[in-house]
Order: C-alpha cells, then structure tokens, then sequence
C-alpha cells in the first residue's frame, strides 16, 4: 500500500520562511486536496516532493524509501509524479514522444509495441488521439494540460501531485479532467490535488489539507474543515461565492 | 512509391555519388575540388555534430572548435615530441618498452638561445645513419585526440551543468579563447603563431583498389574523411533515433520536466558533450594531418562562425542537413573567392565572400529559422501529418 | 625565472580548503536551518584565507552572513594570496616597486572604468531585451574605426569631437536598424526559442560586421591621433613637480604614477557620458520609461510605455555605447577588425561579475576586471606570455562568479527563467 510521510518540513529562501514545519502522511489510494491562498506554499511543498527542490530539514519517506535528498529523476524512479503550474509540454516533440519520454526513462522493460499501444490508449481516453504526430506546441493550452496528464498516466507513479490542474481549462476539458482523476485514483493511486476551485475540490476530494503561510493548519475531511474557525479566518473567507468568482478571474488573468 | 521515403533515398543516392565522385572526375582541377570535398566533409563533421549538441540537446556551447582544436594539437604534439628508437639517446627523456625505446623530445620551440637542435636531432648526429627512429603511428595519434576531446567533453560539460542559454554560450566561447590564448603563449611546447607540424595521414602511401597511392595523393585522405563523417552520421542517427534522442529533445525543451518523468538529465547532457567533442576532435585530428599544420588560427571565432552558419544554414535540427549544408556553403564559399570586375573596380572576393555569408546567415535565421534544407525533408516526412490530423478534425465534426 | 613549488602549494592549499568550505559551510547552514544563500561565497573565502582556523569556528557559531563578513574574508584571501606571491617571487617588480604597483593599479581603475563603461550597454540590452548580444565587440569596432577615420584620414583638422559624434549617430543608427529587421520577431512568439534565436542572429551580425570592415577597409592596425593634448602643468612649482606633472602624452602624479594620455581622457569622457545617461534614465520620461520596462514589461506596457519602442531605443543605446568606448579608445590601442572579440568577452565577464541588468555593478565589476588584468599583465614574470593569457584573466574571474555568486555582485535575483538558472 501507498505510503507517503511527510515529516515536519522547513524550506526558505533567503530570508523568506516558506515552509514551516510540515507535516502530514498519506496511507493507500487517498484523493487530498491541497488548499491555501496564493504564496502559502503549496508549490514549494510539490518541489520538495518532487525533489526539484531541498528542504531546510524534515524527511520525506515514500514506501520506506527517505527521497528528500534525491535528485527528481531518482524520485520519479521512487514512485513521485507530478504536473507543473504553468503547463509544461516539450513543445517541439510530438505528442506521441511526449509519451515515450517517461516511458523509456523508468525502462520498466515494455517493449516498443506495447509502449506505443498504451500511448494510444491513453490519448484515446484524454480524446487528443488524433493529434499524436503533431508537434505539441500546435496544441491548445487545454489540450497541453492533457497531454501533460497523459505523460503522468504513462510514468505510473503511486503519487501523484497535480498542481492546478484546472487553471485556465475550458469547461468542456473539466469534465475529461475528472474523470481522469477518478480514474487514476481507482486504479490506486494516491492523488494530492491543488486548487483553488473550491467545487471541483469537494466533489473530488475526501479530505483536505489547508496550508497557510508555510503551516499546515488543517488536515480533515472537507466538510470539518470547510467548519474550521482557523481555516474560514485565513482562507475560505465568510462569502464561499465571492471567493470563487475572485478565484475564476485570477485564472483567466 | 512512399513519398515519406524519398529523402532516405536522396541520401543513398547522395552517398553513392560521394563514393564513385573520385573515380569518374577527371578534370584539370581534380587536386583542388578533391580538397575542397575533403575541407567539405571536416566541417560537415563538425556542423552535424554541433547540430546534435545546439539543435538537438539546446546546448548552445560555442566552444565546439575548441574541442576540434585538441584532437589536432593531441595528435600534433604526440607525433612531434614522441619516438622510437632501438638504442637510447642518453640525452632525452626516455622510457624502454619492449626491446624499443620511447623517446620524449625537449620542447625548444622555434627559437631557443641555447639550443638549436632537440635532443633526438643531436642523438640522430652522433649516430650518423647507423640508428632508425620509428615515429609514433598516426592513427594512434587520431584516437588518442579523440580521446581527449571525450575527457575535455566531459569536464567542460560537467563545469556547465548549471548554465543555459547566453551563460552556457559565453563560457564556452570563453573556453575556446583561454585555448587559442594557451596555445598562443606556450610557444616552447607548441610553437605558437608558426604552428605544429604534423606527418601526413598516410605517411608511407597506401595501397587502395590494387593501385599503390603516395602519400600526397588525395584520394586516401579523401575516403579518410568520407568514412569518419559516414561515420558520424552513423552514431547521430542511431543516437537520436534512440532513447538518448529523446531525452535529448525533451530536457532541451524542458529540464525540468524532463527530469520530473524520470530522465538522468544530468548524465544526458554531459553525455552528448562528451560525444560531440569526440566527433570534434577526431575530425580535428584527421584534417590536422590531412593539412599537415596546426595553428592557433584554428580556433579563432571566425572558424567557430562558419561551422554555426553551415549547420544552421543546412538546418541546425536536423544533422544531416547541417552536414549538407557544410559540404555545399564550403563549396560555395571556395567558389565565391574568385574576384570579379565590375568596369575599373576589382572586387576582392576573398573577404566579401564572407560578408556575404554572414548576410545569409542572418536571412536564413530571420525568414527560415529551420534552415534552409529542413523544410523541404519535412515536406516529405511530415506533409502526412497535417492531411491526418485535418482528415480527423473533419470526420469528428460531420458524424 | 620559474616559479618555486612554493607558489603552487600555497595556492592548492587555499583551493582546497575554498572548495571544502563552500561546500561544507552550505551544508551546515542549510541543516541549521539558516539562510544559506551567501555561504558558497563565504564559505570559500574564508576557507582560502584562514583554512579550518576561521572555518570551524564558522562551522560552530554560524553567524548571520553580512556584507561586511564577505568583504573580510576576501580580503583576507587577497592577502594571503598577495602574500604567497611575494614569497615565492621576492625579485619581482609588483613586489619590490612601489610606483610601479601604484601606476598599475591607477591604470587598471582608469582601463576598469572604461569597461565597466562597455559593458554598461550590454546590460541595459539585456535587461530591456533580454537578449545577450554577441555583436557588442563589432559595435566597439566600429565606433574606433568610424572615429579613425574620422580624425585621422578625412578631417584631421576639425575636432575629435566631430568624429566621435559621427561614430555615435552611426552605429545608433545600426543598432536601432538591426533590431527592426531582425530582433522584432523576438517578442511575439514567431520564432521557437526567442533566447538562442537572440543569441544566433546577433553572432550574425557579428560575424557579417566584422568582415564588412575588413573588406573595406583592410585588415592591416590603424591608429588614430591623440584628440586631446594634456596642458603642460607643474604643480605644485616648476622646479620640483611632486604633484602633478604633464606633458603633452602623459601624466605623472606623486612622482610615481604614470598616466597615459588616452586612456586618462577615455575614462574622463567615458565618466561624463555616463553622468549624462543617468540623467536621461532618471529625469526624462523616455528613461523613465526604458527603466519601467526593465523591471516589468507588462506593467510598462499597461502604463501607456511601448515595450516596442523601448526595445528599440535601448539596442541602438547599447550598441552605441559600446560604439563610444571603442571611439574613446581607438587613440590608446591600434585597431583591426577583430579588436573586438576580447573586449566582448570582457564586458560578459563584466555583466555576470556586477550582475545582470545592475548599472553600478558593472562599473564595480569593469574597475574589478581592469584590476585583475593590471596585475594579471604586470606580475606574470613572462610579459610576453602575461599579454597572450589576457582573454584567460576574464575567464578566470567569470569561472569563480558562476561559481560562488551566480547573481553576481549586485545583481538581481534570477530565481528561474530562460537566461540560466540564476
Ligand atoms: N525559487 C524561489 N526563490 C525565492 N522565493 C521563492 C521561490 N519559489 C517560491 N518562492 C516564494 O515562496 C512563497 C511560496 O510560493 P509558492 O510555493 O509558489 O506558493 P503557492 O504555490 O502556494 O501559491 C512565495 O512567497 C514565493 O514568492
Ligand atoms: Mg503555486
């Protein structure tokens, strides 16, 4: 089973203390949800993950094995994926070999065939198939998001970290999007989602973290949470509707 | 017949005619084109190979005929300051191996106040005739250049592991000068401006199709040539068409991302460095002995510029192109050197040609960035794609 | 005369306890929890001065890193370094001649600010542009060539200043001209990777530039006439002239500082346009507006300023202050064609040392260069080989920013992005 123990994490940069002491822990196939307002952390927490970046101090154990200190590469090999903020295709590359470059890179030894036949799989279910030889960079911003979470589905990691992944969407792509999430999550795979949509977060999730300047100040089933005096103070505000609305414009921006 | 296959068989054409050229071409100028096919395939070496490194792994290093330059010196400085003899000198530095003695010269450069002979010259005096002294085999020479192109590749591209774009361009550029500055003052050892001496590629003449070659024949030297660069192209296309193209590709697009799916990006790039300055090297090394001089003017930028230009004239993502494009801008670069008259005016082209090329250079990155070979392959390997995708598009929106 | 084993062991004791410290110092201050974005650069400096004497202490304490700190430590390097120098080679001038280490240093400030000066157009193209351009040695060319031939071949007769001028609205012209046609395709997403796409077109131009002029004009050194001659002063009396003393070339301070003529009215010229352009960038509005677009486009361009414009202005700015520095010089050093790949190299080495995009950091950075090749020039024992490493002084100084502080000295902070990490 998925095992994911974040252990009381600090991160700065230069004098900005970022992360303070973070601390949660995920067992099996869990759906989380990520949420805090803008500059709370919640990138920095993914880099960290990731590996992309080094903390201060605390640990990072996933399955037993300390990926803290590792480099990305060795993290994904761990079993650590993750989509960026700003969508990040190789733009100059198919989307076919968008595909291959995780599969090749963690060499589960799959012959070609069966890569190529995944691939096709997957481009089917995120509906851009027909796209597989063009360049990537001839796609739109939605259908990049896609292709970025379809690169994800062909790393197969156990923990996958989406970063926004509904930022600037078409509506029409939201719905491939969920399903996308369930879908992955039943195959059992652990999801943290970040978002500010707070909609898609409670249908989707079943628990929530709340960060706020670097500390993580909630950890619960949404519904607790959405009550947490702490969290309404920092983040939800009184008016939930206000909040989205300001959230859709800031993605459109 | 497939039109995807055409530029395959442009190739296989292009190759074959490359390989009989030599034996069917029988002008008055046969020396000189021979040359001008033979400097065509050097640069093309190192335009592909620069291709590899720019175009495909986005490392934009301007330091690629620095590389060049130390499989030249490698092998220059190895066969002019190693021997062997059967008997010591007692006078030079000298190591028995085997039965043989190897011989290391004393640097005296071109000048010296107190010597006017090294110390092997002095040895040969006393012998008078009485001792044979072996040079060291050039194709030794030529693979221990290439070697070291690999060593230095690896140290420059682990020092540039942090640096993108203008930073990664202005170290290497920086490089490439400290080596031009280096081999410019350590005139005792290399002999600076006059430049090294070197032995020629086949020194004894050479025995090719039953007929006997001298050693200032250019048909060896020409095939020489002709296979190290069939050679190159062998290994880039083998590369990229392996995973090591892709990831290449994917952390010039993206590092970051790339190395979030699981790609050694670390290893990936020192690893292209590493083989893009070996091709450097060995072409260094070869064309140094072809030519049979090796200078600091080498490595001067201007040389760093026409290998930029050809392969992004030819198409700086595509090797093979870039490697057209080096054959057919140095022919047109030989050929633009007659000076013409216009009434009293004589136009001295041996410069203009220059300035010329600079122009087509910079049309070329403004008006077709992809080269200018580019984008008729891709007309033929990828006009599929578009048709499809539309084809798709339409049948999706007529259910 | 060789260097004694003395000289290279002193200096590999101080490379390896710089490197261990500026390892270990990160480490240790990244497990402490404590900001760890200077321990690199104090970590070795202080290493290379001390070795584990000031460094385990460090380790231990872990004190708030202040400016004032890295200063001491570099010092401290300099004079340990200073130190071992003169040890192994007590018979050199740069350690027995007191005049002759003042008039070198006095020399490297003047050259180091008419660097610093150069290398002043680089950043302003970079930070408005965020394009490096390898054409900057060309313009540098150029600006010399077009003032030679201004002064010395055509009008000798009419002021210096004429000619200057003329290099000056020339290449302008150029620069401005050159980024219409070519660079504008930059900004709009026309062309895949705008970086490498800055970075190969102005190469072009480089190369195109540098062999124009020399299909014109030759490839054989010119140079121009002094512009200006010194007036003959005697101070404080004629008779024992230990202040100033000058002749129509030169320039003696104290006795023992010597000043060439050139250069002392190119640093002096270099200064007065400087003056000038700060004026511009910070009463005019089209500075204003330059200065709003270095630091965020958008805003700028939401404010009513066209980034467009201000690309413009500010290639043709850069590329003609590189002009002028070459104008300036071109009555110091004899000029060809290819004179400007060195100083090129330089004013990079100049911007990555003070820091991308910072105006007093490239002056800090030129005088900082102009220093380091005084000493380089006039301490080697060998001055032949001294001059033939001068694009290696560069690089040795570029080699240990990247290094230890790849913001450079008073550099902003590149967190990420497409110039490099930094
Ligand atoms: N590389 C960096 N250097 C300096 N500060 C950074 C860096 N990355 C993030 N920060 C700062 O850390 C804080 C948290 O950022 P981030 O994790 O992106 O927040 P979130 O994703 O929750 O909006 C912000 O104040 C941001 O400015
Ligand atoms: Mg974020």
């Amino acid at each position: 089973m998925t095992n994911l123990v974040v252990h009381d994490l600090h991160k700065r940069f230069g004098g900005l203390q970022v992360l303070k002491g973070v601390e949660f822990e995920i067992n099996g196939a869990e759906l989380i949800g990520l949420i805090g307002p803008n500059g709370a952390g919640k990138t920095t927490l993914t880099n960290i993950l990731d590996g992309a970046i080094k903390p201060n101090s605390g640990t990072v154990y996933l399955n037993g094995v300390r990926i803290d200190q590792l480099a990305p590469y060795q993290v994904a090999k761990v079993g650590l994926g993750r989509t960026f903020q700003v969508t990040r295709s190789f733009r100059r590359m198919t989307v076919l070999e968008n595909l291959y470059v995780p599969a090749m890179a963690l060499d589960r030894g799959y012959s070609k065939a069966r890569i190529a036949e995944k691939a096709m799989e997957i481009l089917e279910f995120l509906t851009i198939d027909h796209l597989r030889n063009e360049y990537a960079q001839a796609l739109s911003g939605g259908q990049q998001k896609l292709l970025e979470l379809g690169r994800l589905l062909m790393h197969d990691p156990e923990v996958i970290i989406l970063d926004e992944p509904f930022a600037g969407v078409h509506p029409s792509l939201m719905e491939i999007i969920y399903n996308y999430i369930n879908r992955v999550n039943e195959s059992g795979k652990a999801i943290i989602l970040i978002s500010h949509q707070m909609d898609s977060i409670f249908t989707l999730c079943k628990r929530l973290l709340v960060l706020n300047g670097g500390v993580l100040i909630a950890d619960g089933p949404p519904d607790e949470v959405k009550r947490d005096p702490t969290v309404i103070e920092a983040y939800l505000g009184t008016d939930e509707d206000e909040d989205m609305h300001h959230d859709a414009q800031a993605s459109q921006a | 017949m497939n039109k995807k296959n055409i530029p395959q068989m442009a190739g296989a054409a292009l190759i074959a005619a490359f390989a009989i050229f030599p034996f069917v071409y029988s002008a008055n100028d046969y020396p000189y084109i021979m040359h001008i096919l033979i400097t065509g395939f050097f640069y093309a070496i190192l335009a592909s190979s620069w291709s590899m490194l720019a175009g495909y792994a986005g490392q934009f290093s301007f330091g690629h005929m620095g590389f060049m330059g130390i499989g030249a010196y490698t092998t220059a400085l190895f066969s002019h300051y190693l021997y062997l003899t059967p008997v010591p000198t007692n006078l030079c530095t000298e190591f028995p191996i085997g039965d043989m003695y190897l011989i290391i010269l004393d640097p005296i450069g071109i000048t010296s106040s107190t010597l006017t002979q090294d110390c092997l010259r002095q040895a040969l005096d006393i012998w008078d005739g009485s001792v044979q002294v072996t040079p060291m085999p050039v194709w030794l020479g030529i693979a221990l250049g290439t070697m070291m192109g690999g060593i230095f590749g690896l140290l420059i591209g682990l020092l540039v592991l942090p640096l993108r774009a203008a930073y990664l361009a202005l170290f290497t550029l920086g490089f490439s000068e400290i080596l031009r500055a280096t081999v410019s003052a350590e005139i005792a050892v290399t002999r600076g401006q006059a430049g090294i001496e070197l032995p020629y590629l086949f020194d004894n003449g050479i025995t090719l199709f039953g007929h006997q070659f001298d050693k200032t024949d250019k048909l060896p030297p020409y095939f020489a040539m002709f296979f190290l660069l069939l050679a190159c192209l062998g290994i880039l296309t083998w590369l990229a068409k392996s995973k090591f193209g892709l990831f290449v590709r994917a952390l010039r697009e993206d590092e970051d991302a790339a190395a979030a799916l699981g790609v050694n990006t670390v290893r990936y790039k020192v690893l292209v460095f590493v083989i893009t300055s070996m091709m450097a090297a060995a072409a260094g090394a070869m064309m140094a002995h072809y030519i049979r001089i090796i200078s600091p003017n080498n490595l001067i930028i201007l040389q760093m510029s026409l290998v930029v230009a050809m392969a992004v004239i030819g198409g700086v993502e595509h090797f093979v192109a870039a490697a057209l494009g080096a054959i057919l801008l140095e022919y047109m670069l030989e050929y633009l050197r007659n000076s013409f008259e216009i009434g009293p005016i004589v136009v001295d082209m041996t410069t203009w040609r220059l300035v010329v090329f600079g122009i087509l250079l910079m049309l070329t990155l403004r008006f077709s960035p992809k080269g200018l070979l580019v984008p008729m392959i891709d007309y033929f390997k990828r006009g599929h794609v578009r048709k499809e995708t539309m084809a798709k598009r339409n049948a999706e929106n007529t259910p | 005369m060789e260097f004694p084993v003395f000289f290279w062991a002193a200096l590999g004791w101080m490379m390896f306890w710089g490197v261990l410290g500026s390892i270990a110092t990160r480490y240790v201050y990244l497990h402490k929890d404590l900001d760890t974005s200077s321990t690199r650069l104090l970590g070795s400096m202080m290493g290379a001065a001390t070795g584990p004497i000031g460094l385990v202490p460090l380790w231990i304490k872990t004190p708030e890193i202040t400016t004032r700190l890295i200063i001491f430590a570099t010092l401290g390097t300099l004079g340990v370094f200073m130190t071992a120098f003169a040890l192994a080679d007590p018979g050199n001038l740069c350690v027995t001649n007191g005049s002759f280490v003042a008039s070198q240093i006095s020399n490297g400030v003047i050259i180091g600010i008419i660097y610093g000066f150069m290398a002043l157009g680089l950043t302003l193209i970079f930070s408005i542009l965020g394009v490096v351009s390898f054409a900057h040695g060309e313009f540098y060319m150029i600006g010399g060539m077009v003032t030679y031939f201004m002064t010395t071949v055509l009008f000798p007769e009419v002021t210096p200043i004429v000619g200057i001028a003329a290099a000056c609205i020339l290449t302008f012209m150029l620069g401005a001209l050159f980024e219409r046609l070519f660079l504008t395709p930059m900004y709009d997403g026309r062309v895949d990777r705008p970086v490498e796409y800055g970075i190969l077109i102005t190469f072009g131009l480089a190369f195109t530039l540098q062999y124009f002029v020399q299909a014109t004009v030759g490839a054989n050194p010119v140079k121009a006439k002094r512009f200006f001659d010194f007036p003959r002063l005697r101070l404080p009396s004629a008779e024992d002239p230990w202040l100033i003393k000058t002749s129509r070339g030169n320039m003696e301070l104290f006795e023992t500082i010597s000043i060439s003529n050139p250069r002392f009215t190119a640093a002096v010229m270099c200064i007065l346009v400087f003056i000038a352009l700060m004026y511009f960038l910070r009463h005019t509005w089209t500075g204003k507006a330059l200065r709003a677009v270095s630091q965020d486009r958008q805003a700028a361009a939401i404010a009513g300023i066209n980034p467009d414009r201000m690309n413009m202005l500010a290639f043709a700015l850069g590329s003609m202050i590189a002009a002028l520095a070459g104008a300036m010089l071109v009555q110091a050093f004899s000029w060809l064609p290819q004179v400007g790949a060195i100083p090129a190299l330089r004013s990079f080495v100049i911007v990555v040392l003070g820091g991308l995009g910072s105006i007093p950091g490239a002056f800090l950075g030129g005088i900082i260069v102009g220093l380091v090749e005084a000493a380089g020039t006039g301490c080697i024992p060998d001055p032949q080989k001294a001059a033939s490493y001068i694009p290696a002084y560069g690089m040795i100084v570029l080699t240990l920013t990247l290094l230890l502080r790849p913001t450079g000295l008073l550099g902003r902070k590149f967190a990420s992005g497409t110039h490099g990490k930094f």
